[in-house]
């Protein structure tokens, strides 16, 4: 398991990264991480997703670790509880989506910038779907429904959407 | 179906995660509903942006190798087998002298010795991939495509790298190097997934001891595919050069490259 699981630390790091804000704490959590999973081996299933499993630690380490600096205004988005509570609500993600041109000349800085002001948990159903997980995966990881996983997401997508087309104002 | 419905399950659709009726009903949807159809094409744009343009921050070689230092490696004596060795080992020893004969020494001993090589040959490609990372100037020729590089390794190699695949989109080729995998030279082509990158390295395959067991069929080849101190790697022969592929990409990644190279796509 030992190199199966440290085959996944760039996919953790990346997280880790976009979680936190910053190198330090993602290199101190994705340490912690692989602490945790050693700690806990017993208890990994043999053939279920080792991916999700070691996500699953590290989102529920960077909870345990970082809420206490969810109020720091130094490390962006993390206050903002839900996508529903940046602006995009049922009725408006229907509207006035950016412009496909607008979003074919996104670049690199301008995507990371967007992505950081979302929240935690609208940053991790995203990147977590990036990293090919399945809804039921992702589920597990962030400990909701399957349902609610689908509609995070949705809603997520669009706020980034959102967000992008405010940019090429 | 209605509007809301649809945006909700539009990523599934664009996936193929839907059951079949529902797929043919979002199908239905989009054709009678301009602003849905127009969602499509957005979402799918927005996953090809993240995809290729969302800067990834992969791992650090340091911290990579403080994990590696710190994770017991695969196969390390369980804690009670260390607690109770002091006593059993003597007691084990020689119920072992005299219930094993010499045949079967040997065999063990061969077999000991072929996993060994194996296990070097696995080493020895993820060191040729590090020492390219940490290179000051990993590549001697940058790419160009495949059509520059494989001719500037002409007579600097004793044989000529055959790599049926020039890179695309999703596995760029960056250039080459002149490496060394074991005792001989290797043409080492680099290609990228994101920001990882990809050491392919081609050398003669006479010689070696190439693993027979535990392999998988990828494109046309059976190749032997494993992990080594996080580095996914997967070896392979073609005729009389010997191809070693290493990288941090997923497996999964690493495997889908090796298809390409192998005819599997």
């Amino acid at each position: 398991m030992a190199n199966e699981a440290l085959a996944y630390v760039d996919a953790l790091h990346n997280l880790a990264r976009y979680l936190t804000g910053n190198e330090t704490d993602a290199e101190d959590l994705v340490q912690e991480t692989y602490a945790r999973a050693l700690r806990a081996e017993h208890q990994f299933t043999p053939g279920t997703n080792l991916k999700a499993w070691l996500f699953r630690i590290l989102r529920n380490t960077f909870l345990s670790l970082y809420r206490r600096q969810r109020h720091n205004p130094t490390v962006g988005g993390l206050d903002t509880v839900d996508a529903d509570a940046q602006g995009v609500a049922t009725e408006s993600w229907l509207l006035g989506d950016i412009d496909l041109d607008r979003l074919r000349k996104v670049v690199a800085e301008e995507l990371e910038a967007a992505l950081m002001t979302l929240s935690e948990d609208a940053r991790a159903v995203i990147l977590l779907d990036l990293e090919g997980l399945t809804e039921g995966e992702v589920a597990e990881v962030v400990g909701c429904a399957v349902g609610t996983v689908k509609s995070r997401l949705a809603r997520a997508r669009a706020a980034l959407r959102q967000k992008l087309k405010d940019y090429g104002r | 179906m209605n509007c809301e419905d649809a945006r909700i399950q539009l990523l599934d659709y664009q996936r193929g995660r839907l059951p079949l009726p529902a797929q043919r009903e979002m199908r239905a949807h989009l054709d009678a509903c301009s602003d849905c159809a127009r969602a499509d094409t957005v979402e799918q744009e927005l996953t090809s942006v993240l995809e290729h343009r969302l800067p990834q921050h992969p791992a650090s070689l340091a911290l990579k190798r403080r994990l590696a230092a710190q994770w017991p490696a695969a196969g390390a004596e369980p804690a009670w087998w260390s607690r109770w060795r002091p006593r059993l080992a003597p007691a084990l020893a020689v119920a072992a002298l005299v219930l094993v004969a010499t045949p079967v020494l040997y065999y063990e001993r061969a077999a000991s010795r072929l996993a060994s090589e194996r296990a070097g040959m696995v080493g020895e490609a993820v060191n040729d991939h590090l020492r390219l990372l940490s290179s000051q100037h990993p590549l001697d020729v940058e790419s160009g495509g495949l059509h520059q590089v494989k001719p500037w390794f002409a007579g600097r190699l004793d044989f000529a790298p055959a790599v049926p695949f020039e890179g695309d989109a999703d596995f760029p080729l960056k250039g080459g190097a002149i490496g060394y995998f074991r005792d001989r030279k290797a043409a080492v082509f680099v290609y990228a997934r994101r920001l990882h990158p990809i050491s392919l390295l081609v050398f003669r395959a006479d010689g070696l001891v190439w693993p027979a067991h535990d392999l998988t069929r990828i494109g046309s080849v059976d190749a032997y595919a494993t992990t080594e101190r996080g580095f996914n790697v997967i070896l392979w022969r073609g005729r009389e050069l010997g191809y070693a592929l290493v990288s941090d990409v997923d497996a999964r990644e690493l495997k889908q490259l090796a298809a390409k190279m192998t005819g599997g796509t």
